[in-house]
């Protein structure tokens, strides 16, 4: 079969470009009219988003967004529901939601297609791409402690016996927890019964938090005194509402604890849903997130105003974060959640 | 009588849930039957009893149903207490007054059970307005009242009454005047009177009352969350814990089987224990109550001072929390939660006025809310005359199918749904959802319009037949009119219900179709702004003025009474 010039220049490029379409496959380029649906908390992050992400997307690509708003837990029941057939096409999840979601491929990996994914600390490159830190600590009323909280072990001073409101469950607040216990006391990962017995030497509980507004309100009308919260919430609720509330920064280290924004497997615009993660790692609305909720960036090439100073995570304390093995979690989370039930909170 | 006529009429409402409802149900079922949780596995898989094993075997689980049951209890008797005195008097409230009256059950019904649930905790905080009313008179504060059982009973009860009220409603007005003056010319006093006529005449409605409040107060979960501090455990908690948490479905499915099985078990046993009062309504032979001298007298004397301690109470429970809620909205305060008022701002209406935060949402909730009640009172009014006047051999089978929706808790059908999730993408999200509106909503409708059918006097419509009216005209002037309270009274339950479901419609919702109470649910998850308060606050001004306007130049007390 004879061949013209073009078809075989054609072919040779289609040749050369074979090895990169094995690496990455071609995705369609986005057109005005496009709609991405983005899976994200209600309240202030939906509207820190509108106003830094989506106007820039749209005014680049003439494209939509689409919101479903809701808490992270009916949020990922629909995403593993849909696995494979998504309607989310970015969905935002906590730390642990997020590595078992990339495990059980409902969520892709952080990729360097995402630009300033070359800016994340690599903290924040496991299971999508964390956009926030967001750490976890004590939380106290320091008008009842007859000295700062260092440790993680002073929870178990007896000034605070049935002052403590223990966080709910398994979820963000409540494994920090249970895991700065375990990290306080010298207890492995694989010594979760010890951790239990520990835990339940601060019983009995003022009462078990459900959320940090709820923890707020039993700081508020004197229910309890102390708990386990993230930094960031904590500091607005103290700036705004009870100057006495405190963050303790015990010598073990804070939990860590991280938003991720994830791109679902099997995306329709794959393309769109990189640029808004990229939008989101830009220092403008890391900076934003910072400066209206005290969230900490994740990036490196943020520059922290000095207003800010102290109040989020910055470059020279990332690694004092303390990290979890969160892959060992998810494979005894049902485990421990019975166990939870049963002889913490029960 | 013609025997296929009971089928028929119970035809249209068993296809819609067998199409809506049946199909998730089958699929909790399977995956209640699976050995090991397996959230990408298929869901027939060889059958295996282990979970519901582990529930019956673990003093957790049993410990945890008792508790659910107790509290089911203890929100129904309150319920039954508070909301009676509050039907009694709504029935008997003069037709021009009934419409704004009515406005004491409505306002709460509209407003969200988040937003109704922060009202109750601003009420019984140590700086609430309770302990802030006792410290004008020296009492120090109870800083005990908030998380623990009887934070969640009076919250529960808070949100549930209205429920008890309507069922009762019907019942109590529709006892004619005549039987009354019967009564009086016989010599009955009031007491006699309320404890031999009022009282059984209106045991259906209590009955209704009854098992829906019970149904709906073990199968929820918001309040017990927000008030229970941890504290209080409900089945419908475990089942979110294990389906959201855990992404356990297997175990999020056997819990809502078992739990179904205690509200079919409490309606059997509710309605048998009730219908012993009741033979008069099925046509055997029985005494009249007889009623002791002594316990005559005791009405007579404490009747009216207790009925108006109780009405007081009833209505103070059901509105203290949304003046809380009203004042609420115009605090200086960053979160809804937050205590004391900390200074006067319209920031929050500019968010839901000018801004337009909640518009979208509104809108959406309403247009779901009123196709919904169209296609289940239509659906519902079929088969309430079916259960009320045309008995047939599969009648007790399908009320009980018809019932189950009220007594599956609303996360286990979203477990199913979550499953045949890929069906219900392919199905246009708007009519997604209407079909589920319309599968909650209908135990209620049924429950009401049956209720409000069986109290029909037949008398009138044989007068009309004997005048030469045909079965259709005889239909629609004299038996549709009679119903008319029921049906107002059934449309608006259902409507509310509808404006107010979360559960399920959280799993379901798109990003163009975004309810409102999925909207302030999805907030207080994270941080929830007093915005909320302000949206509720604007829908009681606008249901107050509405309900006093209508009230006004339609002529309502035409729809209330006969």
């Amino acid at each position: 079969m004879a061949m013209n010039r073009r078809q075989f220049t054609g072919l040779m490029a289609a040749g050369l470009a074979a090895p990169a379409s094995i690496i990455r496959p071609a995705y369609a380029q986005p057109k005005p009219g496009d709609e991405l649906v983005v899976g994200i908390w209600g309240g202030a992050q939906e509207k820190i988003v509108k106003k830094h992400i989506e106007p820039k997307l749209v005014e680049k690509y003439g494209c939509k967004v689409s919101y479903v708003l809701g808490g992270t837990g009916e949020r990922r029941a629909r995403a593993y529901a849909e696995r494979g057939r998504p309607s989310f096409d970015v969905l935002y999840l906590n730390i642990y939601e997020s590595r078992q979601a990339v495990a059980d491929g409902v969520t892709q990996p952080a990729s360097p297609a995402v630009p300033n994914y070359e800016y994340l600390y690599p903290l924040a490159r496991n299971g999508g791409y964390g956009v926030a830190f967001n750490p976890c600590t004590i939380v106290y009323d320091k008008t009842a402690a007859s000295a700062p909280i260092t440790s993680w072990k002073d929870m178990w001073n007896p000034e605070w016996k049935g002052r403590i409101a223990w966080p709910n469950g398994l979820g963000a607040e409540g494994i920090s927890a249970l895991m700065m216990t375990a990290k306080a006391w010298g207890y492995g990962i694989d010594e979760f019964d010890k951790v239990v017995e520990k835990v339940k030497e601060l019983k009995p509980f003022a009462g078990i938090q459900g959320s940090q507004a709820q923890l707020f309100d039993m700081l508020d009308q004197n229910v309890a005194d102390l708990s386990v919260e993230f930094a960031s919430f904590t500091r607005m609720y103290a700036e705004s509402r009870n100057p006495n509330c405190a963050i303790a920064e015990p010598i073990e280290g804070q939990a860590v604890t991280m938003n991720v924004a994830c791109i679902t497997e099997g995306t329709r615009n794959q393309k769109l849903a990189e640029e808004w993660v990229n939008l989101h790692l830009s220092p403008e609305t890391m900076l934003a997130y910072a400066n209206e909720i005290y969230y900490s960036p994740t990036v490196n090439n943020v520059e922290i105003p000095p207003e800010l100073q102290g109040k989020v995570i910055t470059a020279g304390n990332v690694d004092s974060l303390v990290d979890f093995d969160w892959d060992y979690i998810n494979a005894h989370r049902s485990e421990w959640q019975a166990k939870y039930d049963r002889e913490i909170a029960g | 009588m013609k025997r296929w006529i009971g089928p028929v009429l119970s035809f249209p409402v068993t296809a819609w849930l067998l199409l809506a409802f049946a199909a998730p149900m089958i699929v909790v079922v399977l995956l209640s039957l699976h050995e090991y949780p397996s959230p990408f596995g298929p869901v027939i898989q060889s059958p295996s009893l282990v979970q519901f094993v582990k529930i019956l075997t673990d003093p957790f689980y049993l410990s945890v149903i008792a508790e659910t049951v107790l509290l089911g209890l203890a929100v129904t008797a309150i319920s039954a207490l508070l909301g009676y005195p509050l039907a009694y008097w709504l029935a008997r409230m003069p037709s021009k007054w009934r419409a704004l009256s009515f406005a004491v059950i409505l306002i709460p019904l509209l407003t969200n059970v988040v937003v109704r649930s922060l009202g109750i905790m601003l009420l019984l905080s140590p700086q609430g307005l309770i302990n802030t009313f006792t410290g004008w008179f020296g009492i120090p504060p109870v800083e005990t009242m908030l998380f623990n059982h009887g934070a969640v009973i009076i919250a529960l009860a808070q949100v549930f009454m209205p429920f008890m009220v309507l069922a009762l409603y019907d019942n109590l007005q529709n006892t004619s005047p005549r039987i009354h003056e019967a009564a009086e010319s016989l010599g009955a006093s009031p007491g006699m009177r309320f404890l031999t006529v009022d009282f059984p005449m209106s045991l259906p409605g209590l009955r209704s009352g009854v098992i829906v409040v019970f149904l709906m107060a073990t199968t929820s979960y918001v309040s017990a969350t927000l008030l229970g501090g941890g504290k209080v455990w409900t089945m419908g908690m475990l089942v979110l814990n294990e389906a959201i948490s855990n992404l356990n479905a297997t175990m999020a499915s056997a819990l809502s089987l078992v739990m179904t099985t205690v509200g079919l078990g409490f309606i059997a046993l509710a309605t048998l224990w009730l219908n012993r009062f009741m033979r008069w309504r099925q046509g055997v032979p029985s005494s009249p109550w007889t009623i002791p001298a002594w316990v005559a007298t005791l009405v007579d004397t404490v009747g009216a001072p207790l009925r108006y301690l109780l009405l007081f109470c009833s209505i103070g429970l059901l509105i203290l929390p949304l003046v809380l809620v009203m004042v609420q909205s115009f605090n200086d305060v960053p979160l809804a939660t937050a205590a004391g008022f900390k200074g006067f701002t319209l920031e929050w209406y500019r968010r839901v006025l000018i801004e337009g935060d909640y518009t979208s949402n509104f809108v959406v909730s309403v247009k779901l809310a009123l196709v919904a009640v169209a296609i289940a009172v239509a659906l519902a009014m079929p088969a309430a005359f079916a259960l009320a006047r045309y008995p047939f051999r599969m009648r007790p089978v399908l009320l009980a199918f018809w019932m189950l929706p009220l007594s599956l808790p609303g996360v286990a059908i979203a477990v199913g749904m979550l499953k045949l999730l890929q069906v219900y993408l392919i199905i246009p999200p708007f009519a997604g959802l209407v079909s589920i509106h319309v599968v909650v909503i209908l135990p209620f409708i049924i429950t009401l319009l049956t209720t409000s059918a069986m109290s029909l006097d037949r008398s009138l419509e044989e007068a009309a037949a004997s005048l030469g009216a045909n079965k259709m005209r005889c239909f629609l002037l004299v038996t549709l009119p009679g119903m008319a309270p029921g049906i107002f009274a059934a449309a608006l339950v259902g409507f509310l219900m509808s404006f107010g479901e979360v559960t399920v419609t959280s799993f379901l919702t798109t990003a163009r179709l975004t309810t409102l109470p999925v909207r302030i649910y999805s907030e207080a998850t994270f941080a929830l702004e007093p915005t909320a308060h302000a949206i509720s606050a604007l829908l009681i001004v606008v249901t107050t003025v509405a309900l006093a306007l209508l009230g006004k130049f339609v002529r309502l007390d035409r729809l209330y009474s006969r």
